[in-house]
């Protein structure tokens, strides 16, 4: 193998580093126009009435769109259940609601045009607090429950559990109750992680332009093409070739970008106005458009005194926000791995999708995995701690193994999370069980290491579709609807087609997601992509590579088998003078040298989970990966340093060690994030920090001082050359391994609020003097 | 950004009629224009007018006179304050604290003018500077005159300037002997962030005799606290910290509780103390 | 209310024509089409609108475009007149970049930083550099296409 398994250089990189990359924002549509929305300043209202006439006649206002505008349409949407509205309808839900919406000449007179705009509102009781929203008798933020259109959804989701709580998932096995009877011990805690941005520099934009009534066209840097073609044909009545989605280069997703978010109200701008019309949000719009969910997770663990696992519960919420989103998928993915990459007999694992009066929130890097991953790295290093036994002995003991049966009844392989935790203790210089001893100390600073792993799941089942068409002078077009927003997949990709073609990677370009053009794919989004549309990838070239060889054999009256690809063309196996051109087997295919040879493929992993038993097939491959982390806490001001950090992933085949780093070095700063600061705080339902001014990204300041990614490689049986998805794998295990490293610094203490801001460890550490424990003992 | 007129005078007196033209939020001074304009973008300000002060002449200079004492125009960038050959050798501690501010981008931008005058609490630069007991020279209608930087901040966005009235000037008087010392920033959350506690610890030597301690804790309460001890000893720093720590009136945030920010300001006012008393007396 | 000045951008002098409130990004974009500087944050935090304004890095959604007179910018599309710039040239070697939305901005950063400081250490580049964001999280490639230029500079 050549193409695979080297560091590629991007294929991307020239227009990146010279400028000339076009983003959605640098569209300049002939005649565009700019809007501007009118959010809810309310959490939660019934909206009495909207009069736009003032805005309407602003000059230089060209369309203003209300729930009014909608009529004839079909006004909610959702990519599980429809449940919002392109504007709102009866009611407010969350501040940054979409109450009207403006296209005009000029984003000023757009801004101004806004503020014209008369609305009567009647405050609505309203309720953020997740675990409060899903108790009988909280304000009904849903009336009525929504449809799910998706088949998928209606099979495995529960979606009838009644008030705020939109989805229930449970997953489960033995009997707990005997389980916890049986234990030596049995610990409970609850743990709380707050929303965060996904950050992404690029803010949400879209630019919608009407050809014709029954076309329409959206340039918009979306994670997931035809699904926002999807979406947009049953909104505005059109079949889904009347809706053309085309993704430019895309400024960061991180899964903040997978479903719509400003399209539909844009499209609907342009239908009025007639024109082209560019919708950039600000970044305080941003905020209020996507983030992660928050989520309250309570756990109890029964365990033995060698410190097996015998019985675990799990129940978690997770915080949706005013619209569901994906949230119920996504909460489904948190429920089964809830119990972590362990050996557990008895499990009951429950997680709840809830509504709250907060701006919606949606996918994430890691989606419902790092909430739980918090809780139950966090419960492993209490009962290490509570044992005397070493953390990452403990967790060895308990790891799952290849071939184990998962809770969901599947068999599991390229199961390398051992390894990837062996890595990371060494990277880390893991002494052993003196790690939750005292730990170096000079001054008021303390140094402290911890360790955490997880696994997670692909969505599953999908699909992905892909199309090679070789060209006339060798060079190949991928045609993909995969997006290209900085992970690397169009590198990835050409390497894989490159490599089954025998070709250099220079000849292979990798489309943008054109729904005119590109085939179907389920999405950009679950780290998905190398599985799945490198599958797809692999076997459209295979077809050509097919062709070319079948072509090749008949004009040089030889065995198929007697072929092989090299040179840029076929040849005869050991006679290099017995070779074809890439013109020459054109013309013996198609009498010409003109035209071209296609391959496709329809990739499809069926499976999927029983929602009455949980029981099924959850992933087309499992993601495992391990983290460590050297910290050194300075107890009088509780600020934390972060020293060493070390990242492990078992991905199948790194088809591009340079850039699977580049995706652990990503996910590492995400969580690292998350670990000390990032958190959106709101004050009844209004953003207190909903700027980058007051919500801050991590620096390459705050960038620990030393970083390792490290990679474990067991193939899977399924993946092109055995590789298996990376973007997500790590991040989950990044914040509990840094928490398990405060936690020893401080001599054992485990705070389970996040983030571990400066205030919170000087208070845990003040409780432990005043004699609080704020641990449970058994 | 929401339209406004932008008035360009070229000289102090033009821009301070400009100023007075206006009623208070209608016309405003516009410098680096790296708060401001915030402020306009998100609708909290929404001005007619902004002088824009970055075209005056010669408003930039950094000067020290024979007696010793250190002159920054009011239009100087934080970043020509923080790189001056004159404030880098005779107050490097203002040097250190400039460096602090926001990022390099903003520091080519922001004035030091236009950050006194915006009196945003949250900021490196006023509390160095009162510990360095400087003063601020306005200009208006009526003439200059002279405050104490310490009188000029009354709290979170207050300052003294009356309509009108725009700072030109920040100057540091001449020192008696030497200052040693320096400024400590403490963030609770991304090194980007503003700070939490902004704390000035100075010694001022006569010869090799410590002769008064200055402690200045900045972007904690609404305006910087400044306590000073005449014949400091090493015992008398710690009670000094303590004392700034019972003084002072926590603005209390996202970045910390009042109570928080009270144990701060005595841990980090002892360890600046400590460490510019070691450098006093090595 | 609208301003005539004379910048140089790119190496051009141009007149230009700027509104009271246009800040220099919204010239640079709107009005000259340079589209390689881009708009992040618009509170000069994240770094993705960096030009160089008389070889100093600047937060152009913040700057006023009327203080460009008589000024030299320089934005991504002015380097490398045709070739890449070395800086350019070491962000393509050490694949300091992901998503790209930032690296403009970051190239400009680190050209700025170069001019004022031609052999930064470790400390000094993570201290400059620590105001342009990479979401990405692509920085230890950055430091080492920073390290790579310094050390040319020291054969240099």
């Amino acid at each position: 193998m050549s193409a695979v398994g080297s560091d590629t250089p991007r294929v991307d990189g020239n227009a990146k580093v010279s400028g000339a990359a076009q983003y959605t924002a640098d569209i300049d549509l002939p005649g565009m126009l700019h809007a501007k929305a009118l959010r809810s300043p309310h959490p939660h209202a019934k909206l009495v009435s909207i009069d736009v006439s003032k805005a309407a006649a602003l000059p230089g206002v060209i369309a203003v769109v209300t729930r009014d505008d909608l009529n004839g349409l079909n006004p909610y949407y959702g990519a599980v259940v429809e449940d919002q509205p392109v504007l709102a309808m009866d009611r407010v839900r969350c501040v940054g609601d979409i109450v009207a919406a403006v296209a005009a000449e000029e984003r000023e007179i757009a801004e101004e045009a806004v503020e014209l705009i008369e609305v009567e509102y009647k405050p609505l009781p309203a309720v953020f607090d997740v675990v409060e929203a899903a108790q009988t008798g909280a304000p009904i933020i849903h009336e009525k429950r929504f449809e799910t259109q998706a088949a998928i959804f209606r099979e495995q989701l529960n979606l009838n559990a009644g008030g705020n709580v939109c989805s229930v998932f449970r997953a489960g096995d033995g009997d707990v109750d005997a389980g916890f009877a049986e234990a030596d011990e049995v610990f409970e805690n609850t743990y709380r992680m707050p929303p965060v941005q996904h950050g992404h520099i690029e803010p949400h934009v879209a630019a919608a332009v009407w050809e014709s009534p029954n076309r329409l066209v959206v340039h918009t840097p979306c994670q997931n093409a035809v699904g926002l073609q999807e979406q947009l044909a049953r909104i505005f009545n059109l079949p889904e070739s009347g809706v053309r989605v085309v993704v430019p280069h895309v400024g960061g997703g991180y899964g903040g970008k997978t479903h719509a978010r400003l399209e539909p109200v844009t499209a609907l701008l342009a239908r009025k106005a007639g024109r082209p019309v560019q919708w950039v949000l600000t970044r305080e719009e941003v905020f209020l458009t996507g983030r992660r969910y928050g989520a309250f997770v309570r756990m109890k663990t029964g365990f033995k005194r060698d410190g097996s696992l015998v019985a675990r519960e799990v129940e978690v919420f997770y915080d949706l926000g005013a619209y569901a989103l994906s949230g119920p998928a996504n909460a489904k993915t948190g429920s089964y791995v809830a119990s972590g990459p362990y050996r557990v007999p008895n499990r009951r694992l429950t997680t709840y999708a809830v509504y709250t009066n907060l701006p919606p929130a949606g996918p994430y890097r890691g989606v419902g995995v790092p909430h739980v991953a918090w809780a139950y790295e966090s419960e492993m290093d209490r009962i290490a701690r509570h044992l005397g036994m070493d953390p990452v002995e403990l967790r060895l003991k308990n790891l799952l193994q290849e071939g184990d049966v998962f809770v969901t009844g599947e068999s599991l392989v390229s199961v390398g999370i051992s390894d990837c935790l062996r890595q990371v203790a060494s990277g880390i210089g893991w002494r052993g069980r003196e790690e939750q001893g005292n730990g170096a100390s000079e001054g008021s600073l303390r140094r402290g290491k911890g360790v955490a792993v997880i696994m997670k799941s692909t969505t599953t089942p999908t699909a992905s579709a892909a199309s090679v068409r070789l060209n006339g002078d060798g060079s190949v077009m991928l045609l993909t609807s995969s997006t290209e927003m900085g992970q690397g997949v169009r590198t990835c990709l050409a390497q894989i087609v490159a490599e089954r073609l025998g070709f250099p990677v220079e000849r292979v370009t990798v489309s943008a997601p054109d729904t005119d053009v590109t085939p179907y794919d389920k999405s950009t989004s679950s780290s998905r992509t190398t599985f799945h549309m490198g599958n797809a990838a692999l076997r459209a070239a295979e077809e050509v590579r097919e062709q070319l060889l079948e072509a090749g054999a008949q004009a040089l009256e030889v065995d198929k088998a007697d072929m092989e690809l090299g040179a840029g063309g076929v040849r005869v196996k050991g006679v290099p003078d017995r070779s074809l051109t890439i013109p020459q087997l054109l013309r013996v295919k198609y009498g010409d040298s003109v035209g071209s040879i296609f391959g496709s493929c329809n990739f499809q992993v069926k499976g999927g989970l029983d929602p009455r038993t949980g029981k099924g097939k959850a992933a087309a491959f499992w993601f495992f990966s391990a983290c460590g982390a050297e910290v050194e806490v300075d107890v009088e001001t509780g600020k934390v340093r972060v020293v060493n950090v070390a990242t492990s992933v078992d991905v199948g085949k790194a088809i591009n060690p340079l850039q699977c780093g580049l995706q652990n070095e990503g996910s590492m700063l995400e969580a690292l994030g998350a670990a000390f600061f990032e958190e959106m705080v709101f004050e009844q339902g209004q953003p207190v920090n909903g700027t980058l001014l007051e919500y801050m990204l991590p620096s390459m300041e705050d960038h620990p001082e030393r970083f390792q990614s490290l990679l474990v490689e067991t193939p899977h049986p399924d993946g092109p050359f055995g590789a298996k998805g990376v973007g997500e794998a790590v991040i989950p295990a990044v914040v509990p391994a840094i928490g398990n490293a405060v936690a020893n610094a401080l001599g054992g203490i485990n705070i389970t609020e996040l983030p571990l801001r400066p205030e919170r460890v000087v208070a845990a550490l003040a409780e432990r003097e005043a004699g609080v424990t704020g641990e449970q003992q058994p | 950004m929401r339209n406004f007129d932008l008035l360009e005078p070229k000289t102090v007196a033009e821009a301070c009629r400009m100023l007075g033209a206006g009623g208070d939020d209608d016309v405003r001074p516009v410098s680096g224009g790296t708060a401001l304009l915030i402020l306009v973008k998100q609708g909290l300000l929404r001005p007619r007018a902004l002088v824009n002060l970055k075209k005056l002449e010669g408003a930039s200079a950094i000067t020290r006179d024979d007696a010793g004492a250190v002159r920054i125009e009011a239009m100087a960038t934080i970043h020509e304050v923080e790189t001056s050959p004159v404030v880098r050798e005779h107050l490097p501690v203002l040097a250190a604290a400039c460096h602090q501010v926001a990022n390099i981008r903003i520091r080519h931008l922001a004035t030091i003018g236009g950050n006194l005058a915006h009196g945003d609490h949250q900021s490196d630069p006023p509390g160095v500077l009162v510990a360095l007991d400087a003063e601020v020279e306005l200009s208006g209608a009526g003439g200059t005159r002279t405050l104490k930087l310490a009188d000029f901040l009354l709290g979170t966005y207050e300052t003294a300037l009356e309509p009108g009235e725009m700072v030109t000037a920040v100057t540091v008087p001449p020192v008696q002997g030497r200052l040693v010392g320096d400024y400590l920033k403490f963030t609770t959350g991304s090194s980007e962030e503003r700070p939490c506690a902004g704390i000035t610890a100075l010694v001022r030597l006569e010869g090799d005799r410590p002769v008064e301690a200055r402690l200045a804790v900045g972007a904690v309460a609404a305006r910087p606290l400044l306590l000073c001890e005449a014949g400091p000893t090493e015992a008398a720093l710690e009670s000094m910290a303590d004392r700034a720590a019972d003084d002072i009136d926590p603005i209390p945030d996202l970045r910390g509780s009042a109570d928080y920010k009270r144990h701060l300001v005595r841990v980090l006012g002892r360890r600046a103390l400590t460490a510019a008393w070691k450098e006093a007396c090595p | 209310m609208r301003h005539l000045i004379t910048a140089n951008v790119n190496g051009r002098e141009r007149e230009l024509s700027v509104k009271s409130n246009q800040t220099l990004l919204e010239v640079l974009r709107d009005d000259l089409r340079l589209k390689g500087t881009r708009e992040g944050c618009s509170v000069g935090v994240c770094g993705s609108c960096t030009v160089l304004v008389d070889g100093k890095p600047v937060s152009s959604c913040l700057m006023l475009a009327s203080n460009a007179e008589g000024r030299e910018v320089l934005t991504i599309e002015g380097l490398g007149a045709g070739n890449l710039d070395p800086v350019q040239q070491a962000f393509l070697d050490h694949q300091a970049f992901q998503c790209g939305f930032c690296t403009p901005g970051m190239i400009m950063a680190v050209k700025g930083l170069l001019n004022e400081n031609p052999k930064p250490d470790e400390a000094e580049v993570r201290d400059y550099l620590s105001g342009n964001i990479c979401r990405c999280g692509t920085y230890v490639e950055v430091m080492a296409a920073v390290e790579d230029l310094t050390r040319r500079n020291d054969n240099g």
